[in-house]
């Protein structure tokens, strides 16, 4: 194993693997990424593979907005060989009640102040785009025919290759134990396969952050909790958006492939690493998906695994410089990591570098918990 | 030759009982696998693979290989070996992947 290196990535999904190559072109030359598993074991392997703007807070708009820029010229730009799958078919966003029409037609404006093209429907138009909706209920509903899904395994490989070409090492099955400090500064990680000197060190571990911070006496709090997904046999495409559902906390949307991804995150969920999979979701889910696409009644399902989100206590990123450790950087997602990883990946290594970011990302500074300044994200499943 | 101990499966051998296959009157029995009775009736092929359209024909019978997914009253990916054979039946090769929203009552 390596003995020193200039910055050490820990955390081997689309963040870290995009923040490395970001390093690599801002011409570091000795940077390194530990996974403790394998590439896009964590999150990133286990997410609904959805990206869109459709946020409630200008920061969480603004580096999905730039992302989707990233994502739309990725196979060239990270010159892949093969495709990543970016396809934009769109998020429809549904509601059922007047609560929820009023925080679309809240975040209307601000995707209107921000160029986001996104734009109210008639149940009608729903209907449209998707004939095998029930709208029943639907009381108002936005889309945005920029945002769709990319496919994580791809990104993050299309990622990995590019920053190995550019020099970077990867360590899979290396697990960080513990750091070596002077004063606040940070000297060295140490792993279960030897010690790397380094004077910078970036958490993009999504729902295992906590453990890092805490093994350099930082306490974060990014909460993982877990999310369950489940996937069905491949059909014929019949649903071109992803449909997300706040009545029912839900998303449903077909893949490439065409298999259909559906979840909806428990509001009950207990806070902490857990893999496990339950039948109880696959039936509150199949009751809520069935509701809302009456033909899914005759689709089977065959799969089922689970994940976890990251969970900030206002559902925006962490990102940057922490306080009280000098060379430690976050480069947390919170939910929504995959999604926004190529602009994340960017700015966490321009902070990294000492350069200005594109986007002001001290408003996401993990200071901003102590300090109570949170803006919340309303619009999570 | 027709099914009669299925590995997994219990089933009655029921009356004599007339569906279609892919619009052809077919007879089997009431209860049985809908594979089982196609294949006493003579019928090999039941779907086509994916990627080069082979043909694919009766192969685990347990309902795990996909390799029997069939339409049935307009139900797309129905695994014939294991589901009951009723009189009326409309049995299909699908093609594509299965399109859902055209089912009998859906």
């Amino acid at each position: 194993m390596i003995k020193s290196a200039d910055v050490v990535v820990i955390g081997g999904g689309s963040i870290g693997c995009a923040t490395a190559y970001n390093l690599a072109r801002l011409g570091f030359k000795n940077v390194v990424v530990l996974e403790k598993g394998y590439i896009c074991r964590g999150s990133t392997g286990r997410c609904a593979a959805g990206i869109r703007q459709q946020w409630g807070t200008e920061m969480n708009c603004l580096i999905s907005r730039y992302s989707i820029r990233h994502f739309e010229v990725m196979n060239e730009s990270l010159e892949y060989d093969g495709d990543v799958e970016f396809r934009q078919n769109g998020y429809l966003m549904v509601s059922y009640s007047q609560k929820e029409a009023a925080m679309l037609k809240e975040n209307l404006k601000l995707h209107e102040k921000l160029g986001i093209p996104v734009r109210f429907l008639s149940v009608d138009d729903v209907k449209e785009i998707v004939p095998v909706i029930n709208t029943e209920r639907i009381v108002a509903s936005t889309i945005c025919m920029e945002d769709g899904q990319a496919n994580p395994f791809k990104v993050t490989d299309a990622y990995y290759r590019a920053a190995g070409r550019l020099g970077v090492k990867f360590y899979t099955y290396t697990e960080v134990t513990g750091f070596k400090k002077e004063g606040e500064k940070i000297t060295a990680v140490v792993t279960d396969k030897g010690e790397i000197a380094t004077s910078a060190v970036v958490n993009a571990t999504g729902p295992y952050a906590k453990f890092i911070s805490a093994m350099l006496g930082h306490d974060l709090p990014v909460e993982p909790e877990r999310h369950q997904i489940v996937v069905t046999e491949p059909l014929d495409p019949f649903l071109r958006p992803l449909v997300m559902n706040f009545f029912h906390n839900s998303y449903c949307q077909q893949v490439l492939n065409g298999s259909v991804l559906a979840g909806y995150g428990n509001p009950d969920e207990p806070k902490g690493i857990n893999y496990d999979c339950s039948w109880q979701f696959i039936k509150e889910l199949a009751a809520k998906i069935v509701d809302q696409f009456p033909v899914m009644k005759e689709v089977n399902i065959v799969r089922q695994w689970s994940g976890h989100y990251g969970i900030s206590p206002d559902g925006q990123p962490v990102l940057g410089t922490v306080p009280g450790v000098e060379g430690y950087y976050l480069a947390l997602g919170c939910g929504k990591g995959f999604m926004l990883s190529p602009m994340i990946g960017e700015l966490i290594a321009q902070c990294v570098a000492g350069q200005d970011t594109t986007l002001p990302i001290g408003i996401l500074n993990v200071r901003r918990f102590k300090k109570g300044e949170l803006i919340v994200e309303p619009a999570v499943v | 030759m027709r099914i009669q101990n299925h590995p997994i499966l219990k089933f009655e051998k029921g009356r004599r009982v007339i569906f279609t296959f892919n619009g052809a009157e077919v007879e089997g029995c009431e209860g049985e696998p809908i594979a089982a009775a196609l294949h006493a009736a003579g019928i090999r092929v039941l779907s086509h693979s994916r990627n080069y359209k082979r043909p694919r024909g009766f192969w685990c019978a347990i309902g795990n290989c996909s390799s029997c997914n069939m339409r049935v009253n307009g139900v797309p990916n129905v695994r014939a070996c294991v589901e009951p054979l009723l009189d009326g039946m409309i049995v299909e090769t699908q093609q594509g992947e299965g399109a859902v929203g055209s089912g009998i009552d859906g």
